[in-house]
């Protein structure tokens, strides 16, 4: 570190990336606590927050109850099981509700209601989650910078924007200064998916998109750019090609194999390799963990295991416009 | 977004995803074709090593030895669905000091030897009984010639290293490749292996007699060559009819475990596979891949048996073990698919027994890269192998400079195993090395529900209990006894060639190193600001 501090006199800033969550609870107490536990003094959310499920936890008639969980049907006579099952998922990031069989009948035939109870769960879990960033990180000096992705619907995003708030900011479409010298600009829609989500954009919107941002910036060379979708070939991006026409969508296999490509965004490419930012921030390939090296740029997807209550991420070290160390976690 | 469908019971958004591409069938026959249903040591070195022994028994015994194990394996890859296996579940329990050298020695370095036991496979049982059996066959001298060629050291380092860089070349060029061979190397490598059952099951004593014969004059010009090598095999003072030896038949499982050890390979890809976190889908990979295998190892020892008697099995392992060159055909050991190339007369049938050998031979080297690299990248991405380990090519989505650094390391091994006075002895030292793999990851796995609570509750292994203890633990326990036994046999029995200074000084020179490797390498991430514990240790969430 000295022959470090001679090269740089600035302080060195960590910054603590972590991406698609997907509503898990303990993945997110974990990235509150990664902070401190880090030694970081900034933390980076990335994007897909919002969870994909919602278990019904169905109270019987004779005052059981009962859950679908990974598509094994479990029973709970006690309250003890009954808050183990919540607690399990929590961690797998779904949303449940204790409903009789005579709600659970009508919410089924309901799509709209479902909707509605699924956007009602998921604002109420970001909101307690602005709460518990702010309880924990209150007088810490961290700072918590969360942006949606391309899963999280607009008016759940919402919740994440209040007033007064000291360590959690907000900073989709912002450009926000992460310390006194480095700004970072974030945008968290994609261009399509097979999977047609919420918050999606063509290539072009996409470009246009990031031009606008990126004409706020003061100096790229202590930029960095907080995209949820990877740039395009470039290994953060890799997973398999999938068959858009099919619902769910399925697999192309060639040969007897899966066809591998990169799924990535080419107007993110081409912005990096225009304004060569000292930093890329990704996600959204879950599978596709990894860290490339576009001209000066280091980019970063650390990968998504919610399901299993691990937080990866990722630890930047940089100071001055130059990234000096990185680490690939598994909290 | 308002989609939102409802499934039984479970209400769904749409919402984008991981995908994962290996069926859990294509993993399990992964896992059978690690398993390897061509290696021979058994059927050669424990006759040789170990006279008493039952080699069927010895065979079965490995694969129950290897369930607890196995199913260690289930619990661990249903808990932490991630490619990286143990080096995943050791850093997540024992941290990553221990999980580095662990598996760094035990795997990415002993691993190398693999590589030149793949090539050794491919020249000795690959090519050579392919033109020794065509050149017999057809009555051709240079066939028979070039088969022998296959046998020398020249044409075996020649073979290995040619077999490590196509090897890479394929991984390299994307991985899509490599399944599409694998698809040929499967259906080579069964069909070699059911011909050569089929072959061995309807011999007799008496008429392989005479057919050995007539291979051996055909291409060595030995007359009357089993009387010849049982003559010498006594002299040699060989007992062709020992007593059961019940420690002899234990002794055989070591051996076995050279095979069905690699039951749990599939683990350092379950971030590929589909379900992997289902416990039916793991049970089927893992346990039912070992079951399959292990009773098709042992059908094959009770088919030689049937087909050469256990007395020619006594003489075949003297020339291996005791060095009775008359035991030998033109210097070339009496390996299953040797005798059961020389049991036919049909061109046809020497020719997919030599097919199906060369193919899984070859698979070996790929089951090393694909693994090994898949390892070295998750290390390099923690910060304990050099950066441009962990590089990906943009085009082929492949580790390539992964591959490259282990075909390179591979070589200097490839020339140690064919040339170094003794180094064949430490064949059987990479089974060693990866049973303490194996074992450390069984002790992993007894302390999961302790040392990662939150992991091991979120899995679905952790509703079975027994007597309030979980399961696991109790299975880990017993997997860690079972797999130290097997260590401690290798470790002090002369018969498995691990008590040498030599393997001494390899064994613990090569877990120094690593050990030494974690410390430097984690001392100069330090000088950066980096603090590799960090990529190992769990955040608390409250």
């Amino acid at each position: 570190m000295k022959f470090f501090s001679k090269k740089n006199a600035k302080k060195t800033t960590r910054l603590f990336f972590a991406t698609d969550l997907h509503g898990s609870e303990r993945t997110f107490r974990k990235f509150i606590n990664a902070g401190k536990f880090y030694e970081a003094n900034v933390l980076v959310m990335g994007g897909d927050i919002q969870g994909k499920l919602l278990i019904p936890i169905i109270k019987e008639a004779n005052g059981h109850y009962r859950a679908t969980v990974q598509g094994r049907v479990e029973r709970m006579a006690t309250q003890e099981e009954l808050a183990g099952l919540t607690a399990r998922l929590d961690t797998l990031g779904f949303y449940y509700k204790v409903m009789d069989e005579d709600e659970f009948r009508t919410l089924s035939a309901n799509p709209k209601a479902v909707d509605a109870l699924f956007h009602e769960e998921a604002r109420k879990k970001l909101s307690r989650w602005v709460d518990l960033a702010e309880e924990r990180l209150n007088g810490t000096g961290i700072k918590c910078f969360v942006t949606g992705g391309n899963d999280d619907e607009w008016d759940v995003l919402s919740s994440l924007k209040r007033e007064g708030t000291q360590s959690l900011v907000a900073c989709e479409n912002e450009m926000v200064y992460v310390d006194n010298d480095h700004t970072m600009i974030s945008i968290g829609i994609s261009t399509p998916t097979p999977w047609k989500t919420p918050r999606e954009t063509t290539e072009e919107e996409l470009g246009k998109m990031i031009e606008e941002m990126a004409a706020k910036v003061p100096d790229m060379n202590k930029a960095i750019f907080n995209f949820h979708d990877p740039p395009k070939d470039s290994t953060l991006d890799t997973c398999p090609m999938l068959d858009w026409t099919k619902d769910p969508p399925e697999q192309i296999v060639q040969g007897g194999q899966p066809v591998m490509h990169g799924a990535g965004s080419r107007s993110v490419r081409e912005a990096i390799e225009k304004y060569k930012p000292m930093l890329g921030l990704h996600g959204h390939i879950h599978e596709s963990q990894s860290v490339a090296r576009i001209g000066r740029t280091v980019c970063i997807n650390p990968g998504s295991e919610y399901g299993e209550g691990i937080l990866r991420g990722c630890l930047v070290n940089f100071v001055d416009g130059e990234v000096v160390g990185y680490q690939m976690t598994s909290g | 977004m308002a989609t939102a469908t409802a499934k039984p019971e479970v209400f769904t958004r749409k919402a984008s995803g991981l995908v994962r591409v290996m069926s859990p069938f294509s993993a399990f026959v992964y896992n059978i074709l690690t398993m390897g249903l061509i290696f021979p040591w058994t059927y050669l070195w424990a006759p040789g090593a170990l006279p008493g022994g039952k080699l069927v028994w010895g065979i079965l015994l490995a694969m129950v030895i290897e369930i607890p194990i196995a199913l260690v394996y289930v619990w661990l890859s249903t808990a932490l669905p991630r490619s990286g296996g143990d080096y995943v579940f050791q850093s997540r329990v024992f941290g990553g000091g221990v999980a580095f050298t662990v598996v760094m020695s035990g795997y990415v370095i002993w691993i190398l030897q693999w590589v030149a036991l793949s090539g050794w496979l491919l020249s000795y049982l690959g090519f050579a009984p392919l033109f020794l059996g065509l050149g017999a066959t057809l009555g051709n001298t240079a066939l028979s010639n070039l088969g022998v060629w296959f046998t020398g050291a020249t044409g075996i380092i020649i073979t290995s290293i040619l077999n490590a860089f196509v090897a890479a070349l394929i991984l390299i060029s994307g991985f899509k490749n490599y399944v599409r061979f694998q698809n040929v190397m499967i259906v080579g490598t069964l069909l070699a292996f059911f011909t050569m059952l089929v072959v061995l099951f309807t011999g007799n004593p008496a008429s392989s007699a005479a057919h050995l014969d007539a291979f051996a004059k055909a291409i060595a010009g030995v007359d009357n060559f089993v009387q010849t090598a049982r003559d010498a095999s006594v002299a040699a003072g060989i007992d062709l009819n020992p007593p059961f030896s019940l420690i002899a038949t234990l002794l055989v499982a070591p051996i076995a475990w050279t095979s069905l050890q690699w039951a749990t390979y599939s683990a350092q890809q379950n971030g590929e596979i589909k379900n992997a976190r289902s416990f039916n889908s793991q049970m089927f990979i893992i346990v039912g891949s070992l079951i399959f295998t292990g009773i098709l190892l042992a059908l094959l020892a009770a088919a030689l048996e049937k087909a050469v008697g256990t007395e020619f099995l006594y003489i075949a392992g003297a020339g291996y073990w005791a060095g009775v060159s008359e035991a030998t055909i033109a210097g070339f050991w009496l390996w299953p698919n040797i005798i059961a190339v020389a049991l036919t007369a049909s061109p046809l049938v020497v020719v997919l027994i030599g097919i199906g050998y060369i193919l899984n031979s070859h698979q070996i080297v790929h089951n090393c890269y694909i693994g090994m690299t898949r390892v070295m990248v998750a290390m390099s991405l923690d910060r304990l192998l050099p950066e441009w380990v962990s590089r990906v090519d943009e085009k082929r989505h492949t580790p390539a400079n992964a591959h490259w650094a282990y075909f390179i390391a591979s070589i200097p091994v490839i020339f140690l195993y064919n040339l170094y006075p003794g180094w064949v002895g430490l064949t059987l030292g990479v089974t060693f090395a990866c049973g303490y793999v194996f074992v450390v990851t069984c002790l992993a796995g007894a302390l999961l529900p302790y040392r990662a609570k939150d992991v091991y509750e979120a899995s679905p292994g952790a509703k079975y209990k027994l007597g309030g203890v979980p399961l696991v633990t109790i299975l880990g326990i017993i997997g860690f006894i079972l797999g130290a036994i097997m260590l401690l046999m290798f470790m002090f029995d002369p018969r498995l060639g691990l008590t040498s200074p030599l393997a001494y000084g390899i064994v613990f020179g090569v877990l120094a190193v690593s050990a030494v490797w974690y410390f430097i390498a984690k001392n100069m991430q330090k000088s950066r600001g980096i603090n590799v514990e960090y990529a190992f240790k769990e955040i608390p969430p409250e």
